[in-house]
This record gives structure tokens, C-alpha cells and sequence, in this order.
């Protein structure tokens, strides 16, 4: 027997971890990868909660977010690309033209 | 108690993690793998729990997650993010969504990681001298929110109004297949599929406009 919280304050944990990653790391990639964590904290979070009302409309929502994470990924990444050809850097310091 | 022993053991397996520290003594290595066989005989039906092999995936996945995020090579840190979208394929198969641990390997371990790795070696980067983490500002105000965060979580989720247990060896009849989802995705949320293959063609077209060298 297992309780449900168990998965929600691990997916909790994760989704701080990631968060913390994107606010204090400066490197695109690593920060990107760390938005995927968080995307997979809230997917783990979905399903503990389809397991716990036995629906499986949170396995849907999992579909989408995958989805997304995919087009965000495939994106993001070509940003990098395009950044690193101009600047030479993944230091999201030096992108620093659009700051106010 | 059961949660406490996968935690244990795979904390003391971690030890066998030496290819990635070679410069340590090799008795750290075999204390801690002695000690976790040993645990594992004082409590050999553990093996077969449910709790502790979630409480030893859980500790991996933590364990991943904070690799990911401050091992100062992004090559590493690609590689444990695929550990850790690993373990996450393990908890779907636990919690008996098995379509979504099968597409969690293929696509996000498979094929969102191999375009990481893909950068990541395109770009020749190398690892960071001395791990740049932000400015004092940015560095303290990231930590303050991160335990904000983590608090407000904590806290809604002991709030929560029902608790109940749930017996994870139960099968639930007409949940987590293939048949169920596609039931789903191509009845009551068709608009919903179709609109995210719009969303997969607009990415597609942004990432090569994007990468391309020059618009002709």
C-alpha cells in the first residue's frame, strides 16, 4: 500500500530542483534541460492523480505535455544554434541585446 | 519502513557509481556495496515491495535531478537527464500507465534527448570553469523562491482533503492501455489531437527557419 502523496511531494521536489535550476544556472542547454524536469515532475503529478481517481483524462493531459515538451525542445534548441553562430557563447549573459 | 530500506540501498549503491570518480579509493567503493547487500539479506522480501522499489527509484530520480542541475559538464549532464526521464518511465509503470512509460522512453529518452546530445556535441561545449551560477542576486533570489515553492507545495499537498491509500498491485480493469487512451484521444479530445499536430508542423518550421544560416 502506498499513499498518492508520495508521488506528489517527490514530483514536488522535482519540480523545486528544476525550477532552482533555471534560476541560477546561466548555461541555454542546461537550463532548457531543466524545464524538461519540470515538465516531468507536473507528467508524474498528472498520472498519480489518474491512478488516484482511476480517470484517464491526466494520461491525455501527459500526451499533450509531451507533445509540447517536443515542439519546445526542437525550438529552444534552435535558438541555441542560431545564438552560439552570432555570439560564440551559450551564456544567456552575453544575449543580453532585448534588456531593458 | 519499506520506502526507508529502497532508500538505503540505493544510497549505498550509488558506490558503485567508481567509473566516474576514479581517483577514489576502491574501499569506498566495497564498504558501502557490502553494506548494502547486507541490508538486503536482513530484509531479502523487501525485494519484492512495492515501497522499495519505489523509495530506491524515487531516491535515484532525486539523486538525477540534482546532477542535472549542477554538474558544470552539460554532457553529463544530458546523460543523467536520461537516468532521471528513466526512473520518471519507472513511476508511470508503477502507477499502471504503460502507453505513457512506453512513449516516455521513446520520445523523451529516445528523441528529445538525443537532439540534447546532439547540440551539445554540435556545440563542442566544454565544462565550466568553477560551475558560473548566476550573480549573488540571482543566486540567492533563485534559492529563496525555489524554497518558497517547494513550501507552498508541501503545504497544499498536506491539505488535501481525501488521503487515500492505494494498493498498487491492484489492476484496474480498462485503464492505462493503448485501447483506453486512443478511446480518448481520437473520440472525446480528437480537436484537441489535431491541434497539437498544427502545433508539431509550426515548431518544425520555427526550428528550421531558426537554425537556417541565411534567409534566402
Amino acid at each position: 500500500m502506498i499513499r498518492v502523496e508520495f508521488f506528489l511531494i517527490l514530483a514536488a521536489l522535482l519540480f523545486t530542483i528544476g525550477c532552482v535550476g533555471v534560476l541560477i544556472r546561466r548555461n541555454v542547454i542546461v537550463m532548457l534541460m531543466c524545464v524538461e524536469v519540470m515538465l516531468n515532475s507536473v507528467n508524474l503529478t498528472f498520472v498519480a492523480f489518474a491512478r488516484e481517481g482511476q480517470s484517464m483524462t491526466g494520461h491525455v493531459f501527459v500526451f499533450f505535455v509531451m507533445t509540447v515538451a517536443a515542439a519546445e525542445a526542437a525550438v529552444g534548441l534552435a535558438i541555441v544554434i542560431a545564438l552560439f553562430r552570432r555570439r560564440r557563447t551559450t551564456d544567456v549573459d552575453d544575449a543580453n541585446l532585448m534588456r531593458w | 519502513m519499506h520506502l526507508l530500506t529502497g532508500w538505503i540501498v540505493a544510497l549505498l549503491l550509488l558506490a558503485l557509481m567508481r567509473p566516474f570518480f576514479p581517483d577514489r579509493p576502491l574501499l569506498t567503493t566495497l564498504v558501502p556495496a557490502a553494506l548494502a547487500l547486507a541490508v538486503l539479506l536482513i530484509y531479502p522480501r523487501d525485494l519484492l515491495l512495492f515501497e522499495f522499489w519505489a523509495g530506491a527509484v524515487g531516491f535515484v530520480a532525486i539523486l538525477s535531478a540534482l546532477l542535472v542541475v549542477m554538474h558544470p559538464n552539460p554532457m553529463i549532464s544530458v546523460l543523467f537527464l536520461i537516468l532521471h526521464l528513466f526512473c520518471i518511465a519507472l513511476f508511470y509503470l508503477m502507477l499502471q500507465a504503460q502507453v505513457l512509460a512506453a512513449l516516455q522512453v521513446i520520445v523523451y529518452a529516445g528523441a528529445i534527448m538525443v537532439l540534447f546530445v546532439f547540440v551539445v556535441m554540435l556545440l563542442n561545449l566544454k565544462a565550466e570553469e568553477g560551475l558560473r551560477l548566476g550573480r549573488g542576486f540571482q543566486r540567492t533570489g533563485g534559492l529563496l523562491v525555489g524554497t518558497v515553492f517547494a513550501g507552498l507545495m508541501f503545504w497544499a499537498i498536506r491539505h488535501r482533503q481525501d488521503r487515500p491509500y492505494f494498493d498498487p498491485g491492484a489492476f484496474v480493469e480498462g485503464f492505462g492501455t493503448a485501447k483506453d487512451l486512443g478511446f480518448l484521444l481520437y473520440g472525446r479530445y480528437v480537436f484537441a489531437f489535431e491541434a497539437a499536430s498544427i502545433l508539431l508542423v509550426a515548431a518544425m518550421v520555427g526550428a528550421v527557419v531558426l537554425a537556417k544560416r541565411r534567409l534566402q
